[in-house]
């Protein structure tokens, strides 16, 4: 069968199909697990509500939004340098912005107990002087968590201000604006969705993480233990198992969802306006 | 108000060096692009700082590098208006002209009004910049820049997005604005219709150099050079030889002595054929070479049968090619006998009368008063036999 002959899209859109099903249920069937899971399961409900389960949801939300907000105030004038200069070696320090999307968690968080663990680079000075040590802090936590997930803003960011034309910038000039008003009225309004869409990328993956927050804050119920680390805490006691992991998963999807749900509708209004 | 501007600059590969002024005038700075016209309205407008130079507007000092003073684009007072326009997409007309304005909202809108309105987008005021259509666009950009009361208009190619008929009333509103609000305005353009509609005074650029900077009228008529020449659509320039000087202006024969050709007559041999030129306060030797300019549509076609005419300034030729252009005529003469191939523009409606259509064979009358000489320059157009030989 030739790839001219009218049969050939008729077999391209079954495969087109049945290629899309097959990968649309592989995404679907972990989730209708859980959920079928939860609703056999009679602890599911019960321990959604236990202590433990809530101290890890609070602690993860709050530090996550730390994170996100430390990402978007230290991140957001390193994006627009890096979108606005012409300095040599930028694809080289734009890569360097890169290496933790692409670096294993874990790796992550070695790196940071050799700069802020006990022995570390700053961190034993640090003790020396002041006494504080990172370790079991959840301080320690938002680092982590930063180190991971400012990346993928500050990637997200500089995408979004390299796409704003520099001469509107120039002629904001020229009309008597300063930079920083340039900035404030002319540069961040059109950079807007790029940056909304650089902060929920971050947030999420700052939920998310595990890795490098097990290894550099350890998981302190409270204090360091985030929900994917309660989760993982959960699944290796014997006494909830599968259960309470089960039930933690379940309740950070539906949480995550919501955010993400909220946060869409409270800023949609300008993504379309623009 | 009166700009006066010297700046030099290494650019890329070229050396970067302009000198010249404007008051309460259109001045166009004309050029291909990449000659160094946009770079010029940076340097005014403070976007690009030179490495030496003077500018200045009225009696403040815009840049000095030997006073150090180099006042950001902010503190220049001058209207900048690009190709791209720069409209302010998330922001309505209004907004966008009232960007540049000060002050409390009933201040702004006291000085955005009545913009809106002598432009004719008053209505658009609350429209989104991309819901407009190119000639609107233009008129926001128009407004926006002159709304901070600016002495100084800088203008980068501004109409050439625009279609035909669209930039022709554009440039009529331009002059309208200029003539009403007493501005001064730079205007960049690789456009000669338009170089020549607008200018008042005219400079012409090539590779980050000014070659001649004057009147409109002195430029396209008495072009400094065969570059300029070039550069401003002169379609003969014609190599000679002066053979010697003829009689003084007056009289010469048909109508030279025309004003403006002060002194008296050069003679100069092109191809074989005698031209009389006025001399124009330049004396080149007798046997030296020159270039001879001469526009496409100052040719005249004269029948009547050759060798009954006079022999000075008057070329038999025949019609090789001929391009039609709607509203006139590109031909293209071979001489029949001595003289040089020559390219004579002629508008529809004397071809048709003369009747070039049919006839062939025609002798071309090259007015004295529109012949121009120029100095030859060296490793310049056409290559000299003396200089390949070097």
């Amino acid at each position: 069968m030739s790839l001219r002959s009218p049969r050939a899209d008729l077999v391209a859109l079954a495969l087109l199909v049945g290629l899309g099903g097959v990968f649309a249920l592989f995404f679907v069937l972990p989730f209708a697990g859980l959920v079928q899971r939860a609703a056999s399961d009679g602890r599911v409900l019960d321990l959604a509500g236990s202590r433990e389960v809530r101290a890890a949801l609070v602690l993860s939300l709050w530090t996550g939004a730390v994170s996100t907000a430390l990402a978007v105030v230290f991140g957001t004038p390193v994006a627009y340098w890096l979108a606005r200069t012409n300095v040599r070696g930028r694809s080289i320090l734009e890569a360097l912005v890169d290496l933790p999307i692409v670096l294993p968690p874990t790796v992550a968080g070695v790196a940071l107990l050799t700069a802020f663990g006990a022995r570390g680079l700053v961190g034993e000075p640090l003790e020396a002087l002041t006494g504080f040590r990172f370790t079991f802090t959840t301080a320690a936590v938002v680092l982590a968590q930063v180190l991971v997930a400012a990346p993928f803003y500050v990637r997200a960011a500089r995408a979004g201000f390299a796409g704003v034309d520099a001469q509107l910038e120039r002629v904001a000039y020229t009309l008597g604006a300063s930079r920083v008003e340039t900035f404030v009225r002319i540069t961040l309004p059109q950079a807007r969705p790029a940056l909304l869409a650089g902060v929920v990328l971050c947030w999420a993956r700052a939920m998310g993480e595990l890795g490098a927050t097990l290894i550099f804050a350890g998981s302190l119920e409270g204090r360091t233990r985030t929900m994917p680390l309660a989760i993982l805490d959960a699944f290796e006691r014997t006494s909830l198992g599968l259960s309470g992991a089960v039930s933690m998963s379940l309740i950070l999807l539906v949480v995550a969802l919501a955010v993400l749900v909220v946060f869409r509708l409270a800023t949609a209004p300008e993504v379309t306006a623009r | 108000m009166r700009l006066a501007y010297d700046a030099r600059m290494r650019v890329g590969a070229f050396d970067y060096e302009a000198a010249f002024e404007a008051e309460g005038e259109v001045v166009v700075l004309f050029g291909h692009s990449g000659a160094g016209k946009s770079l010029t309205l940076q340097a005014i407008a403070g976007l690009l700082r030179p490495e030496a130079g003077r500018i200045s507007l009225g009696d403040r000092v815009l840049f000095d590098s030997a006073g150090g003073v180099h006042l950001p684009p902010q503190a220049r007072g001058v209207g900048y208006v690009v190709q791209e326009l720069a409209l302010f997409p998330h922001m309505t007309v209004g907004e966008n002209v009232a960007f540049a304005v000060q002050g409390p909202r009933d201040v702004r809108a006291a000085r955005v009004r009545p913009l809106l309105e002598g432009l004719e987008i008053a209505d658009y005021e609350d429209r989104l910049p991309g819901t407009l259509s190119g000639g609107q666009r233009q008129r926001v950009a128009l407004a926006r820049a002159l709304a901070r009361d600016v002495p100084l208009l800088l203008l980068d190619e501004p109409f050439s997005a625009l279609d035909a008929s669209l930039r022709r009333t554009m440039r009529a509103e331009l002059l309208r604005l200029r003539a009403e609000m007493g501005l001064t305005v730079v205007f960049v353009t690789h456009d000669l219709r338009e170089a020549h509609l607008l200018a008042d005074r005219l400079a012409v650029f090539d590779h980050g150099r000014i070659l001649q900077f004057d009147r409109r009228e002195e430029v396209f008529r008495h072009p400094r050079s065969r570059r300029v020449a070039e550069l401003t659509g002169v379609a003969n320039i014609l190599r000679g030889v002066v053979t010697g000087y003829g009689p003084a202006a007056g009289a010469a024969v048909g109508s030279a002595g025309a004003p403006g050709s002060a002194g008296g007559l050069v003679d100069v041999q092109v191809g074989g054929a005698l031209l009389r030129a006025p001399e124009r306060g330049w004396r080149p030797g007798v046997g030296s070479t020159v270039d001879v300019a001469l526009r496409a549509e100052r040719i005249n076609l004269r029948r009547g049968a050759p060798r009954e005419i006079a022999d000075v300034n008057l070329v038999q030729a025949v019609v090789e090619e001929e391009h039609a252009y709607g509203a006139g005529f590109t031909l293209r003469f071979r001489a029949l006998g001595a003289g040089p191939a020559l390219e004579v523009d002629l508008p529809s409606r004397p071809y048709e009368v003369l009747g070039v259509g049919d006839r062939k064979a025609w002798t071309l009358e090259l007015p004295p008063e529109d012949l121009h000489l120029m100095p030859v320059e060296e490793g310049a157009g056409l290559p000299s036999v003396a200089g390949e030989d070097a």
